[in-house]
C-alpha cells in the first residue's frame, strides 16, 4: 500500500524516527531560544532525511499549528499581543498561504495530475531557493545588528529604524491605529506584510522570520509585542496552512508527531537559555545558526537543478550533496543547541555557587548575631 | 513640607500657575525642563529615552537602565530641593507620577482651552493656525506615549490627580489661590509615615545613582529599595559578577545601615492582610520563587473602610529587616477633619500591628528573596495604583485578605479582586491556595502526568502500527475523503500537541526544570 504513496512519505524505521526525534528537539531549543519558530532547521533537516519538501512544509506547518496554539495563550495574560493587528495580517496571510499552497503543489505535480518525481524536484529546488534568499538576508541583517554593537549591550542598541521613518513619512491612508502596540499603520503596508507573512510560512514554513522583523522594523512594534503577535498569528496560520496541505494529501502526521516529542521538551531549555544569555550573543548564535542552515539547504541546490535536468552532474554525486547537506545542518543545530545548553549549565552551576555563598553567609550572620554581635554589612 | 506636582500640556498656563503658587506658599518652584538639564548633565541619557517613545522597538536593555536612572535622578533632584527649600512646586508633563508612595504629595492637572493653546502657539512661535494646531496634537501625543510607556497608565486618567483645573475661565493667579487652599488641608500635610517614605525613597535613588557611577556596578539593571536604612538590591543572574561590589559601593553611602541583595530573574508579589513566615502560603510562594529565580516582593493590602469616592491610598514603610525593628506605620488617615494635626496613638497602633510584614520580610531577606514589602490602605479598586508598574512582575500571588467578611464573602471579594489585578496589570494572578496545584509536583499532578502519559502512548501506538491506513486515508484523492482528512489533522493535531504538551510539562515541573 505504501507503495504508491513511497514518493511522498517516507518509510520509517527506528533510526530515521530518531532522528526527526533530535530534529524537533534542536528545532525545539532554537525555537524557545530565538522566539521564532524552528521550521528553519526541521524543514531542511526533514528533506535531508529524503521528505519530499512539500511534505516537510506541510508537516512542519501543522507542527507549528498546535505548537502556537499552546504559546501564544502566555503570551496573551502578559498583554504582549495586538489581536487587531493580527486579525488584519491575518486575512491577507491567507492569502499568501493559498499562494504559496498552490504555487507548490503546481511544481510539484509538475503541471499535471500525478505526483512525478522530476516535479518533486522542482518543488524542492523552489522551496531551497526561497529558503536561502530570505533566511540570508535575515541572518546578515541579524548579525551585522548584533556586530555593529560593537558585541555589547551598551550601544545605541536595537535594529534600524530607517524603514519604520520611511514608512512614517510615506503615509498611505486609510492609517488604522493599534492601541495594544501603540502604532498607526497603513492598511495598504499591512496587508503587504501579511501577504509575505503567508507566502512565507506556506512556502518554507518560516513565517515568523518575516512577520516579526517586518512588525519591528517596519512598524516599530516593541519585540515583545511583536514575538506575541506573531505566535498569535502563527497559531491561525499555521492552522489554515494545516488545513490546505492536509487537503491536498500533504501532511505526514507521523513526522508531526516524531517532532513534537522533542520540540516541546526542547522548547523549556531554549527559553531557559534566554534568561542567562545576554541580548547580543542570543543575536550572534541565532545568525550564526541561520546562516550555517542557510549553506546547508544551498549545498543541496546542484542537486535539484541535476534531477531537473538543468546542470550536467554524474547522479552518483547526489549521495555526496545530501549528506553534506545533512551534516552541515546537524552541525549547526546541534554547535547552537550545545552553546545554548552550555550556557544554561554554566547559568545553573553559577546559581547554585551564589546559593552556597548566601547561604553561609546566612548562617554565619544568624550565628553572630546569636552571640550578640552586629553583623556589618549583608 | 508642601510638595505639590502639577501635570501640564504644553501652552496650557500650568507654568504661570506654578510659579505663581510657588511664590504664594514661599517654596521653590521647579520645572521639568530644569530638571532634564541637570539630568543629562549627570549623564542621563534623556534624548534616548525621549525617542524611545517615538520608536519603542530601539528600547533595549540600555535604556531599560537608563530609565531606572531617570527615575532615580527625579526622585533625588525632586526630595532634595523640597527638603532644602521647605517645600516643592513642580510642573512638568508627568509631575504627578514622579513621586509615587508619598501620600501627602498634591497631584494636579492642569488644561486649558484648545483654542487659547493653539492662539498662543500661533503668536510665541509665528506659525499659522494648521501647524500651531498640530504641534499642539503632535506634543499631548509625545506626553501620552511617555506616560504609557514609562509609567504605564493613561495621561488623561482623571482619577490619578486629587484635582483638575480647566484655566479657560480661571485667571492664574485665583488658581493659584485655590490650590493653596486646598494645600493646607490635612490630607496633604507631612505625616511620619510620609516623611519615612521620602527618607526610603531619597536613600534608595541615591542608591541607585551611586551603582550607576560605580565602574563595576554601572551596566547592571537593578531595582533598589531601602526601608529605614536597610537597602534592598535585586539584580539578575547574568549580574552575578558585579553583585559582589553592590555593598562595597552602597556602604560609603550615609544613611545606609545594611545591604540586602536578591538574585532574582523574576518578581512575585504578594499581596494579603496578613503574613506569617510559618504558614503553608509563605512555603509555597518561597519555594515557587527558588525555583523561578524570583524576588518576593510583600504588599499588605489594609481594605479600606471608607466608600470609593473619598478613599485614600496610606503607605506605610517596610520594616526594618535586619534588626527587626516593628516600627513603621502612620501614613494619611482618612476620616474626620483633624485640623491638620495627627493623632499619635493611631501612628502607634499601626507600628504595633504590620500585619506581620516584619517578621516575613525578615524571613525573605534572609532566605534572599526579598524584593522589600509595604502596606496599602485601600479598596481593592484603588489598589490597581497602588501597585508599581515599573516592575515587571511575572506573577501575582492573592493571598488571605478581607479577614473581617465572613467566608463566602472573603472569597467572592478576593475573586474578583484577582479578575480586576488580571485586567489591569495583564499579568498571570493566582489565589495563594491554588499555587501548589498549578505550579508544584504533588500526587496529583502524578497522577495527571501518568494519565496524559498513558494517553500519549495509546495515540503515538495506534498511529504508528496503522501507518499505511492512515497515510492511505491522508493522501485519498476522492473530494469528501480529502475534506475528511483535512478535518481530521485540524482536530487531532492540537489534541495531540495539548496532551503530550501537558505531559512534557509536568515531566519538566518533575525534575524542576521550568
Amino acid at each position: 500500500m505504501l507503495g504508491e504513496l513511497g514518493g511522498l512519505f517516507i518509510s520509517l524505521h527506528f533510526s530515521n524516527a530518531a532522528q526527526v526525534v533530535v530534529l524537533g528537539f534542536v528545532g525545539g531549543v532554537l525555537s524557545g531560544f530565538i522566539g521564532s519558530g524552528g521550521a528553519f532547521f526541521m524543514t531542511p533537516g526533514m528533506m535531508n532525511l529524503g521528505v519530499p519538501g512539500i511534505v516537510a512544509v506541510g508537516s512542519n506547518i501543522t507542527h507549528k499549528f498546535g505548537k502556537a496554539m499552546m504559546g501564544s495563550k502566555k503570551h496573551g495574560e502578559m498583554g504582549h499581543v495586538d489581536k487587531k493587528l493580527g486579525g488584519y495580517l491575518l486575512v491577507t496571510s491567507f492569502v499568501g498561504i493559498r499562494i504559496a499552497v498552490w504555487i507548490n503543489s503546481m511544481l510539484f505535480k509538475g503541471g499535471g495530475g500525478s505526483h512525478g518525481v522530476g516535479g518533486g524536484a522542482a518543488s524542492d529546488l523552489y522551496i531551497s531557493l526561497v529558503f536561502v534568499t530570505i533566511l540570508f538576508f535575515v541572518a546578515v541583517s541579524m548579525l551585522k545588528d548584533a556586530f555593529s554593537s560593537g558585541g555589547s549591550d551598551d550601544s545605541e542598541g536595537g535594529p534600524s529604524t530607517k524603514l519604520v521613518e520611511f514608512f512614517s513619512r510615506l503615509y498611505l491612508p486609510p492609517m488604522i491605529n493599534f492601541p495594544v502596540a501603540d502604532v498607526k499603520i497603513s492598511l495598504w503596508i499591512l496587508m503587504i506584510v501579511g501577504l509575505a507573512t503567508g507566502y512565507l510560512a506556506g512556502t518554507i514554513g518560516v513565517g515568523g522570520f518575516i512577520g516579526v522583523p517586518a512588525m519591528i522594523y517596519v512598524f516599530g512594534l516593541p519585540t515583545q509585542v511583536a514575538a506575541g503577535t506573531e505566535l498569535y498569528l502563527a497559531m491561525f496560520m499555521g492552522g489554515f496552512g494545516a488545513l490546505n496541505y492536509a487537503y491536498e494529501g500533504y501532511v505526514d502526521i507521523r513526522l508531526t508527531m516524531l517532532m513534537y516529542l522533542g520540540s516541546l521538551i526542547g522548547i523549556y531549555f531554549g527559553a531557559y537559555g534566554t534568561k542567562v544569555v545576554k541580548e547580543v550573543i542570543i543575536r550572534i548564535v541565532t545568525g550564526m545558526i541561520i546562516i550555517l542552515c542557510v549553506f546547508s539547504r544551498g549545498i543541496a541546490i546542484p542537486m535539484y537543478m541535476r534531477q531537473l535536468g538543468w546542470l550536467n552532474i554524474n547522479p552518483g554525486y547526489d549521495i555526496y550533496f545530501n549528506q553534506a547537506s545533512k551534516a552541515l545542518l546537524f552541525i549547526s543545530g546541534i554547535t547552537g543547541t550545545l552553546v545554548i545548553l552550555f550556557y544554561v549549565v554554566k547559568a545553573y552551576r553559577q546559581r547554585n555557587r551564589t546559593y552556597a555563598t548566601l547561604k553561609a553567609t546566612s548562617t554565619m550572620k544568624q550565628r553572630m548575631e546569636a552571640a550578640g554581635v552586629k553583623a556589618a554589612g549583608s | 513640607m508642601q510638595i505639590i506636582c502639577i501635570g501640564r500640556g504644553s501652552y496650557s498656563k500650568g507654568k504661570e500657575l506654578a510659579e505663581t503658587l510657588a511664590e504664594n506658599i514661599g517654596c521653590q518652584c521647579v520645572s521639568r525642563e530644569d530638571m532634564i538639564e541637570e539630568a543629562i548633565k549627570s549623564g542621563v541619557a534623556v534624548g534616548k529615552l525621549e525617542t524611545a517613545i517615538l520608536k519603542p522597538h530601539i528600547f533595549n536593555e540600555r535604556l531599560a537602565i537608563e530609565k531606572e536612572l531617570f527615575q532615580a535622578f527625579s526622585t533625588k533632584y525632586l526630595l532634595e530641593r523640597a527638603a532644602t527649600n521647605g517645600g516643592l512646586v513642580y510642573h512638568g508633563r508627568a509631575g504627578h507620577l514622579l513621586l509615587p508612595g508619598i501620600s501627602h504629595v498634591l497631584r494636579v492637572r492642569v488644561v486649558a482651552d484648545k483654542e487659547f493653546r493653539i492662539n498662543d502657539v500661533m503668536n510665541r512661535l509665528n506659525l499659522n493656525r494648521a501647524k500651531a494646531k498640530s504641534y499642539i496634537e503632535s506634543v499631548d501625543e509625545d506626553i501620552r506615549r511617555w506616560v504609557r510607556m514609562y509609567y504605564g497608565v493613561e495621561w488623561e486618567e482623571a482619577s490619578q490627580y486629587d484635582v483638575i483645573l480647566n484655566l479657560e475661565q480661571m485667571h492664574a493667579w485665583n488658581a493659584a489661590t485655590a490650590l493653596c487652599a486646598l494645600a493646607e488641608l490635612p490630607e496633604f500635610q507631612i505625616t511620619p509615615a510620609s516623611r519615612k517614605a521620602i527618607a526610603d525613597q531619597l536613600l534608595a535613588a541615591r542608591a541607585r545613582l551611586a551603582l550607576a557611577e560605580d565602574e563595576s556596578t554601572y551596566n547592571a539593571r537593578l531595582a533598589v529599595r531601602a526601608d529605614n536604612g536597610t537597602v534592598s538590591v535585586v539584580y539578575q543572574l547574568q549580574q552575578a559578577e558585579a553583585a559582589d561590589k553592590i555593598p562595597e559601593v552602597l556602604k560609603k553611602l550615609d544613611g545606609v545601615k545594611d545591604v540586602v541583595c536578591t538574585m532574582a530573574q523574576s518578581n512575585i508579589l504578594w499581596i494579603q492582610e496578613k503574613y506569617d513566615p510559618e504558614s503553608e502560603s509563605f512555603k509555597n510562594i518561597f519555594s515557587l520563587a527558588q525555583k523561578w529565580d524570583s524576588a518576593v516582593e510583600l504588599l499588605r493590602l489594609v481594605p479600606s473602610e471608607g466608600n470609593e469616592q473619598d478613599e485614600t491610598i496610606q503607605v506605610t514603610g517596610a520594616p526594618d529587616a535586619a534588626e527587626l525593628k516593628s516600627g513603621t506605620g502612620g501614613g494619611r488617615k482618612k476620616g474626620a477633619y483633624n485640623g491638620g494635626i495627627e493623632d499619635d496613638d493611631d501612628e502607634q497602633v499601626e507600628r504595633e500591628d504590620d500585619g506581620g510584614l516584619n517578621r516575613t520580610l525578615t524571613e525573605l531577606a534572609r532566605l534572599g528573596r526579598s524584593g522589600g514589602g509595604r502596606s496599602v490602605r485601600t479598596t481593592p479598586r484603588r489598589l490597581v495604583k497602588a501597585i508599581d508598574h515599573s516592575v515587571e512582575y511575572n506573577l501575582l500571588v492573592v493571598g488571605d485578605v478581607f479577614l473581617s467578611k465572613g467566608h463566602a464573602a472573603q472569597v467572592r471579594m478576593a475573586q474578583e479582586m484577582c479578575g480586576l489585578l488580571n485586567e489591569k496589570i495583564k499579568v498571570p494572578v493566582v489565589m495563594a491556595d491554588e499555587l501548589k496545584q498549578q505550579f508544584f509536583f504533588g500526587t496529583r499532578q502524578l497522577l495527571n502526568m501518568l494519565a496524559y502519559l498513558t494517553i500519549t502512548a495509546v495515540i503515538y501506538f495506534t498511529v504508528f502500527t496503522h501507518q499505511a491506513q492512515i497515510l492511505e486515508f491522508l493522501h485519498d484523492d476522492n473530494p469528501t475523503a480529502k475534506i475528511l482528512s483535512a478535518g481530521a489533522v485540524f482536530v487531532f493535531v492540537p489534541v495531540v500537541a495539548y496532551v503530550y504538551g501537558t505531559a512534557s510539562s509536568l515531566f519538566l515541573k518533575l525534575l524542576r526544570i521550568e
